[in-house]
């Protein structure tokens, strides 16, 4: 496991060396976005983050986006893992810790690269008193598959992987917010147009960082239906990472923001913490966690 | 209101609003009092693109999650408290009409009256006081306010009532984990309609809770689970033990579906033969889907009671030893989730909530063999809106109780429906369940909304109908509306 950890950190290092040097017409947009993803899940790798999600309606004035209502906020802790032959599908919990009324409330998922393998979901909620899986959507480009803790992220819109599943091309360099970006049109091949709510999305990746700043998602009318845009892009154990996300639902007029508020990688974590035992097992999830908090320190 | 609740789903299903059209160079604005965390390497300030008003986060994240030493801090912060203001209303004056079993129909008023009035205050307190440890304790206290039927039973006395649910202390280590007090344990997957879901006891007070979920009561149990890989990967052993079997309370007095007994009935006599109920479940997780398989033997919720022997006396409660052999499955299939459960019962009653002096006493000791099943679908209409719809089926397989088909087949279904507008804040709910002959319907609808991180409030519907023998027939054509106020911290 460590090996091909090695190997990949080694692999994405030379390219992006190399690729620092190339024009936009000599990397491909797969290249580019099959790199993005890499960074993000190294970024995400073995990792133990506290995130704040916090969602509200949204107008413009001048240009700029405010909230129009105070902002409902959740505090959630993770824990995120790589599996696979080259670390490209990823476990993933995630535990409520604020409002008091949702608080032990936790999502387990794994995401697969494999487009032939479904990603799966288990929620556990202590009214219920049991574990439960999740229809996690994906099955129509009518639907929209499950939302992350209530908020504008949904599911598909945070995992990882699947990269092959799409049709990249690079529409033009231009700039975001002072920044030199690659425009890059992802179309879903024929089987993933089965199981995405998006029938185009436009990204706009630093040529420097390699994160998306922005990313445009449209609708099967090709109306842009939702926006994600990054800030806070800050190198955190040597990668290159968005600490703040915003999801804009287009549709709804609500957003969601994600904050890293702690993101901790390279950490060693037990397989076994990855699994529905630590949604029900409480004793034993907060062990693993007191062990990963001792790692931190 | 079901045709409002029908409306909304209809609309968000089939249309979408034209989406808002977003500049391309739209932008938070920028907010300089930007500050990185010390701890992280950063250039944040030099590469900002772009602020968002959510910058906050980083320095306001709640202080009680952050790395704290303080063993004090730690052990406070597991409390988490519900205050609920609720109150009831049946707003339909009209008659109704019971038929007693071989009786004669009676017509029965029923007047517009508050129904419940209540504060509760929920408790739940979870701490894992060292590593590999955890204490969890929840528990209500309720005060019985003016014109609530407890307030009305105990002649216009305010009452308060305490009870202390799940109390368990639980140890985990290696790949197994150990829990003794009192819990729950929850088999099944049909959510709120399973066949499986037995094991627990309940308490249906009153109109408030309608929900098994909302019903169950804890009882005292060791649990060990063990998550090894012995018996597959991905796999769960889980085994239960209680040395004192607890049973449904009694309707308390001036409740809706209190009935004055014939007789006066008394708590369970424990005797001093051994009593126990225990049972194993073995699970394991494939890629789509979960199964399991367990055998329990299980002492019936429900006491039974037979008319006493002589005028006089006390009505006789016994209970009744029976052993279950079950199945559950799930399947995902992208939007939709399949859900299976069945369950061989052996020697359960015939009639196992039979009421003093109604019953017949013959029915109350014959036993049976029977073979159920739950089959339920949900599925996810879109990030907001899910909806699902159950059966519930029990056949007897050996008995007396085999006059017809009708009579052979008993069963519930149940839909529920709900969509979640506003990321959350807002949860409309559609409920409706009644049994597979149609003799009865229960809707329930309701709203809650979530006024801020403390705050929220809830409204509900609920309407009953039922022909004139069915369980709900002194109840048929009453309208229930409900409020209630929740605070939480």
């Amino acid at each position: 496991m460590q090996a091909k950890k090695l190997y990949g950190f080694a692999f994405t290092t030379i390219f992006l060396l190399t690729a620092n040097s190339l024009s936009a017409q000599e990397v491909s947009g797969l290249d580019i976005m099959k790199l993005v993803d890499d960074l993000q899940r190294q970024s995400n790798d073995s990792s133990f983050n506290k995130m704040q999600l916090s969602s509200c309606k949204f107008g413009t004035k001048d240009r700029r986006i405010i909230c129009a209502d105070k902002p409902r906020v959740k505090a959630l802790e993770s824990v995120v893992k790589s599996y696979g032959p080259n670390l490209e599908d990823t476990k993933n919990i995630t535990i409520t810790l604020e409002p008091a009324s949702e608080r032990g409330i936790g999502m387990l998922s794994f995401n697969y690269d494999d487009p032939a393998k479904e990603n799966e979901t288990w929620l556990y909620l202590s009214a219920l008193g049991r574990v439960k899986r999740i229809a996690t959507g994906d099955s129509d480009e009518d639907t929209e598959p499950a939302s992350l803790f209530g908020s504008e992220f949904s599911t598909e819109d945070t995992e990882t992987g699947k990269i092959s599943d799409y049709t990249y091309r690079i529409l033009e360099d231009t700039l975001v917010a002072g920044r030199s970006v690659w425009k890059i049109e992802a179309i879903p091949g024929k089987e993933r147009s089965k199981k995405t709510r998006y029938s185009r999305q436009i990204h706009y990746i630093d040529k420097e960082r390699y994160v998306a700043l922005r990313s445009e998602l449209y609708d099967r009318y090709n109306k842009e239906v939702k926006r994600l845009i990054a800030s806070r892009v800050e190198l955190v154990n040597g990668n290159w990472l968005a600490r703040s996300l915003t999801m804009m639902n287009l549709i709804t007029n609500r957003l969601s923001n994600m904050a890293f508020v702690e993101i901790n990688t390279g950490l060693d974590i037990d397989d076994d913490f990855l699994t529905q035992r630590t949604l029900t097992d409480v004793a034993f999830r907060e062990a693993e966690l007191d062990k990963l908090r001792q790692q931190v320190r | 209101m079901l045709f409002i609740t029908s409306c909304l789903a209809v609309t968000s299903i089939f249309a979408q609003d034209e989406p808002k059209v977003l500049e391309s160079d739209a932008f938070f604005e920028f907010n300089t009092s930007f500050h990185p965390l010390p701890d992280q390497e950063s250039h944040s300030t030099a590469d900002l693109i772009l602020d968002d008003p959510f910058f906050g986060a980083f320095e306001d994240f709640p202080a009680d999650f952050q790395e704290n030493d303080s063993g004090r801090a730690r052990w406070l912060s597991g409390f988490t408290v519900k205050l609920t203001q609720q109150i009831l209303f049946q707003t339909k004056t009209h008659d109704v009409n019971l038929r007693v079993p071989r009786g004669p129909l009676i017509t029965i008023p029923r007047a517009a009256d508050v129904e419940t009035n209540r504060v509760a205050a929920n408790v739940r307190y979870q701490y894992a006081f060292a590593p590999g440890w955890l204490l969890q304790a929840s528990g209500f206290a309720r005060v019985f306010l003016h014109d609530d039927y407890e307030f009305e039973a105990l002649d216009k006395g305010v009452d308060l009532e305490f009870r202390l649910n799940e109390f368990f202390i639980q140890r985990s280590f290696d790949k197994h984990s150990v829990k003794l007090g009192n819990q729950t344990v929850v088999w099944g997957e049909v959510d709120g309609n399973s066949v499986l879901d037995v094991i627990n006891v309940t308490e249906f007070r009153d109109f408030s809770i309608i929900d098994i979920e909302d019903a169950r009561l804890n009882q005292p149990m060791l649990v060990w689970d063990y998550f090894g890989d012995r018996f597959g990967e991905q796999s769960r052993l889980s085994t239960f033990v209680t040395l004192y079997p607890e049973y449904n309370p009694p309707i308390v007095r001036g409740s809706p579906f209190f009935v004055e007994p014939a007789f006066n009935i008394t708590d369970y006599k424990r005797t001093a033969s051994l009593e126990f109920e225990g049972g194993m479940r073995w699970s394991r997780s494939f890629e789509g889907s979960d199964i399991a398989l367990m055998a329990a033997y299980l002492i019936e919720n429900q006491l039974s009671y037979s008319n006493p022997a002589e005028l006089g006396q006390d009505a006789l409660s016994t209970n009744n030893a029976f052993s279950l052999v079950g199945f559950s499955a799930n399947r995902a299939l992208g939007n939709v989730l399949l859900n299976l459960d069945v369950a061989y019962s052996r020697g359960i009653l015939i009639n196992n909530l039979n009421i003093p002096g109604v019953a017949a006493a013959e029915d109350a000791i014959s036993t049976r063999n029977q073979l159920g099943t739950s089959v339920g679908v949900e599925y996810a209409i879109n990030n907001e809106q899910n909806i699902a719809f159950s059966v519930q089926v029990a056949k007897p397989l050996t008995g007396a109780l085999q006059a017809s088909t009708k009579e052979n087949l008993t069963g519930a279904w149940l839909m529920r429906y709900s969509n979640s507008l506003m990321n959350g804040d807002l949860a409309l709910a559609l409920g409706m369940q009644g049994d597979i002959n149609g003799e009865f319907t229960i809707l329930q609808a309701s709203a809650d909304q979530t006024l801020n991180d403390r705050w929220s409030m809830g409204l509900n519907l609920i309407l009953l109908d039922g022909v004139e023998a069915s369980p709900i027939s002194l109840f048929a054509g009453d309208i229930r509306i409900g409020f209630n106020l929740t605070l939480s911290f």
